[in-house]
């Protein structure tokens, strides 16, 4: 079996029907009256209670969804301990098997669908359809690489005589450090790629969204994966910090801000004592994402996309569009339209079907954002505010921020350089295509990019000179499927890795080349 | 007329089939577009799609050098160019010639579209309004606009419907009487008849929260809604794709559902045949029918979004809602045309196809039970339906036909929608226009 032949992606729930909008609505509820849930550490399946850590529901911080204990440093050494121990068996089980036992956890997620994207809603405040998709990219990146697994390797050239192989081997133990926005998808498709190549994990989900990352471990466990060979430290940052520069930590999967990715990166690089091994880092960082639209484009279609992309679950995605650069002869009206359009965004809690832009993770978040906000008016540009939450929205309870347009900055300005994750988009003229991709060009950061462009040479002609990871041609720029649209960034922007292609797990193995003499006497035995 | 359960026998279809043909202007089946160069792109796929993009963008280059510009990159990517394109293609290159194919290729795209659209707006179309009612049709004006994403844009095309309205009317006042055209066995018919989008009406896109989309849309319908009423004019509500599908529905019904409204204006919907569950749509729209004074007039369509709902559909991994093959939606349009024109008095029918056989089966259906033509309106597209048009209002038949108006930008997308169903392969325009016989056109599907 080759991967990606038979793979195809988990149907995200078509919530146009008034049934399954009903299913999600109810499984909310049924959560609601769990809260708060507890989260604890887990190693080798002994569970420690604690509530040093709370999540809270961003759309109302007077709601907690999780209390959890707070991992620390003998917890952390005691984990990878484990792991290592757990994970020599675990690597000796047959490829075959590992891929089977993550099949399996992914039917269990289909299963709890509804339950998970409704702990999503909740811990992240991600919008119905954005946490059904989380869900369902978990789903996918435990079926594709359980397929992708099987097709590692290939043939080697074979003389008479001598007999050849390459084999790939599981590295060690990997510390995944996930992230709160795809609370379900991330922490399960890095933890996924290391499991089914052999490798134990430690967990450390973002504080933001331990229960996510708990229910996930437990179903994973419950699925067949031994309980050394998977822990779950909740915590922050310092767990993080002590697994990436514990001794015995092969891998790092991380996916998170720039600036932690690289002291992840800079830390990673110094052998530490009774280290025996390189530790290799999978990072996955910020963007700065660029939307490159010509004046042939068709606006129509264009101010959809770049409202969906900036502001969908509140710009909260790596991938999210934040900066527009606009051939000046369409600007204005793409401006105008822009701003009309902003106005009709519907910013309320998550749980609500018409939600385009919910609250933002956390307080800390909402003033960053707030600051970014005032940033662009001391630049010299012109703040285009949408609406505030919906009127019966307590605004106090919860980290509410306006979208937000930023028109006429400067080339200077601190908004086009630095990542907000927040609804905030820029508009900027240039005189032509050639003026953009110059500007676009200049930024460290290379994830996503978008071209709206009606003519079949513009459109290559961009592309070619985009350094992105992934780029779109006259669509969002957001929502990559796994298989489909292999994904991440490249320059400061990520080790240009790609989650959810097919080359990705070859970061979470060493390759091992057997060469076997097979003459005897003279004779080929 | 009474309810039946019978079908039209399958003899009388044909016999109806056949006065049609036979009332075609000279016998001539297919409609009024150039059907040479459309059969050359239709056997082309990758011509049809360069030209399709290039209709598409034409309209909106700001000089004949970028249309030229554009029309080479596009046919570029179209490998295997036929003779003529080719030629095109080497000139549409040069610095000098370009800017003249540019403009010849702009200029056959109006022509083209100067086909489908009948002016640029609604004061413009006064003239060929009181020509075709002179020849016999009626009319539902539809106004083409880009997409409203702001409601800045959507109270413009608000506004314009009340303009619209109008104008209609002083367009249709001074007409002479057509009686077959100016009643039906409930009573008079409107003859301003004004077809609005709710796409155009609202900002808001929330395919799964409807009913945020159907409040913002009530509120801009309103107005023209009592405008309508005091004019003694007809407002229809168009479908769209799925996505709104179930706005739509609850826009119409809720507005027509407000007691201001219990017996004015002369309101309708649309049907889509191709949807799998429009038997449950149609069983909705019975319930309330027959609760407004003026009947419920639905436009019974086949549907126009088929290929973007199974594009949609096979992205998301999901079961399209639409019929898998075309003769599963002819007989679907012929069961739902036999259960709307056997609840009539509660309802108007208005069997919207240029389909000869759907055409013919709809007015069996209404002669077998014992109708004489009066309580059935046929529909048709300008520029599609003509010569069917004309063989309509020469037997005597209600016809209304429905006519776009607006800029060419705005209508692009209405353009190549229909240029679309023009070139699909097995569409009915197509198979009439590559000499089938009569009586293969009007078998039963
Ligand atoms: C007056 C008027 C008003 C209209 N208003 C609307 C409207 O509000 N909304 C709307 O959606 N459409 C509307 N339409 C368009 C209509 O839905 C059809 O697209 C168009 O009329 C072509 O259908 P036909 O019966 O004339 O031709 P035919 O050739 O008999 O049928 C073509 C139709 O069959 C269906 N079809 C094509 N291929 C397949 C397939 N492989 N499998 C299943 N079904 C297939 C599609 O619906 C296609 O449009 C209107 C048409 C008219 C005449």
């Amino acid at each position: 079996m080759s991967g990606g032949e038979t793979f195809a992606n988990q149907p995200v729930l078509d919530l146009r029907l008034a049934t399954e909008r009903a299913r999600l609505t109810a499984a909310l509820a049924a959560l609601d009256a769990r809260l708060p849930l507890r989260v604890p550490v887990l190693i080798d399946g002994q569970v420690r209670h604690g509530d040093e850590l709370r999540s809270l529901d961003p759309g109302d911080q007077t709601r907690t969804v999780a209390t959890s204990a707070r991992a620390g440093r003998d917890e952390v050494d005691r984990a990878v301990a484990v792991a290592e121990v757990a994970g020599r068996a675990w690597a000796e089980r047959p490829m075959a098997e590992r891929a089977a036992v993550l099949r399996r956890a992914a039917e269990l997620l289909v299963e709890e669908r509804a339950g998970l994207a409704a702990l999503a809603v909740r811990e992240c405040a991600k919008p119905w359809a954005q946490a059904d998709a989380d869900v369902c990219e978990a789903i996918d990146f435990l079926r594709y690489y359980g397929e992708r697994s099987a097709a590692l390797g290939g043939p080697l050239p074979q003389p008479p005589g001598e007999q050849n192989s390459l084999r790939y081997r599981a590295r060690g133990v990997c510390a995944v450090i996930a992230p709160w926005n795809f609370p379900l998808a991330i922490p399960c498709g890095m933890t996924a790629a290391a499991l089914v190549t052999g490798n134990p994990v430690v967990l450390k989900p973002a504080e933001q969204s331990p229960a996510c990352a708990a229910r996930l471990v437990e179903l994973l466990h419950r699925a067949g994966v031994p309980a050394g060979a998977l822990a779950l430290l909740p915590g922050e940052g310092e767990a993080g910090a002590a697994l990436v520069d514990h001794p015995r930590v092969a891998t790092i999967a991380f996916t998170g801000s720039a600036g932690v990715g690289l002291e992840i990166l800079r830390r990673a690089a110094e052998i530490v004592p009774g280290q025996r091994q390189l530790k290799r880092v999978v990072a996955e960082m910020g963007g700065k994402n660029c939307v490159v639209v010509a004046a042939d484009a068709d606006l129509d279609d264009v101010v959809p996309a770049i409202l969906d992309s900036a502001f969908a679950f509140a710009g909260q995605k790596c991938s999210a569009a934040s900066r527009v650069l606009v051939e000046a002869d369409v600007a204005e009206r793409l401006e105008r339209r822009l701003a009309g359009a902003l106005s009709t965004l519907v910013v309320g809690p998550a749980e609500r079907f018409a939600t385009d832009v919910p609250a933002v993770i956390e307080r800390a978040a909402q003033e960053r954002i707030e600051r970014f906000q005032q940033l662009v008016r001391d630049d010299g540009g012109e703040l285009v505010l949408g609406p505030g939450p919906e009127p019966d929205v307590a605004i106090a309870d919860g980290c509410w921020v306006r979208p937000a347009l930023a028109l006429g900055l400067p080339p200077g300005a601190a908004l086009l350089h630095e990542e907000v994750f927040g609804p905030l988009v820029s508009v900027e003229r240039v005189a032509d295509l050639d003026a953009a991709l110059a500007r676009v060009d200049a930024l460290p950061f290379a994830l996503t990019a978008g071209v709206f462009s009606r003519n079949p040479r513009t459109v290559r002609r961009i592309v070619d000179a985009l350094p992105a990871g992934n780029v779109y041609v006259n669509r969002g720029i957001t929502g990559a499927m796994v298989a489909r649209q292999p994904f991440g960034g490249n320059r400061l922007s990520g080790t240009g890795t790609k989650a959810g292609g097919p080359d990705y797990l070859l970061s979470f193995v060493d390759p091992q080349a057997v060469t076997e003499n097979t003459v005897r006497h003279g004779l080929v035995v | 007329m009474s309810a039946h359960a019978t079908t039209a026998p399958e003899e009388l279809i044909h016999r109806i089939g056949h006065e049609l043909a036979d009332a075609l202007p000279h016998h001539r089946l297919g409609g009024g577009i150039d059907r040479q160069a459309i059969d050359r792109i239709a056997a082309d796929p990758q011509l049809k799609a360069a030209l399709f993009r290039f209709v598409d963008v034409a309209p909106a280059a700001r000089s004949q050098r970028e249309a030229a510009a554009h029309l080479e990159a596009l046919l570029a990517e179209a490998d295997r160019l036929p003779g003529p394109f080719a030629a095109v293609d080497g000139l549409a290159r040069r610095p000098i010639t370009a800017p003249l194919v540019g403009r010849g290729a702009t200029w056959a795209v109006r022509r083209m579209a100067r086909q489908f659209i009948l002016a640029e707006d609604a004061a413009g179309a006064t003239r060929s309004l009181a020509k075709l009612w002179d020849e016999g049709a009626a009319t539902a004006l539809d106004l083409l606009g880009e997409a409203s994403v702001s409601d800045a844009e959507a109270d413009t095309y608000a506004a314009r419907c009340l303009d619209a309205l109008e104008q209609l009317d002083r367009a249709y006042r001074g007409l002479p009487g057509r009686p077959r055209l100016d009643a039906d066995g409930t009573g008079p018919l409107p003859r301003a008849h004004l077809s609005v989008k709710l796409s155009a009406l609202t900002p808001q896109r929330h395919p799964f929260a409807p009913e945020r989309v159907s409040e913002d849309a009530k509120r801009r319908l309103r107005p023209i809604a009592r405008r309508a009423r005091e004019l003694g004019a007809h407002l229809h509500l168009d479908s769209e794709s799925l996505d709104s599908r179930e706005a739509v529905l609850s826009t119409a019904l809720e507005l027509l559902a407000e007691p201001e409204f219990a017996d004015g204006p002369s309101a309708g919907v649309v049907l889509q045949a191709y949807l799998r569950d429009a038997d449950e749509v149609l069983d909705r729209l019975l319930v309330t029918a027959g609760r407004r004074k003026p009947p419920l007039l639905v436009r019974l369509v086949k549907g126009a979004y088929w290929d973007h709902e199974v594009i949609d559909a096979r992205q998301h991994g999901w079961t399209p809602a639409v019929h898998p093959d075309q003769a599963a939606t002819d007989r679907a349009y012929e069961a739902l045309t036999r259960r709307l024109l056997d609840a009539r008095p509660a309802v108007r029918v208005a069997i919207a196809s240029h389909n000869l056989r759907s055409v013919a089966h709809a007015i069996a259906h209404d002669r077998h039970g014992g109708g004489d033509g009066r309580d059935l309106e046929l529909q048709v597209l300008l520029g599609l339906g003509e010569d069917l048009r004309t063989a309509l209002a020469r037997r005597g038949l209600r016809v209304r036909v429905y006519c776009p108006v607006g800029d060419l930008v705005a209508g692009m997308a209405y353009l190549v929608r229909r240029l679309l169903e023009n070139t699909a392969s097995d569409s009915f325009l197509d198979r009439q226009a590559h000499g089938a016989s009569v009586d293969d056109l009007v078998r039963a599907p």
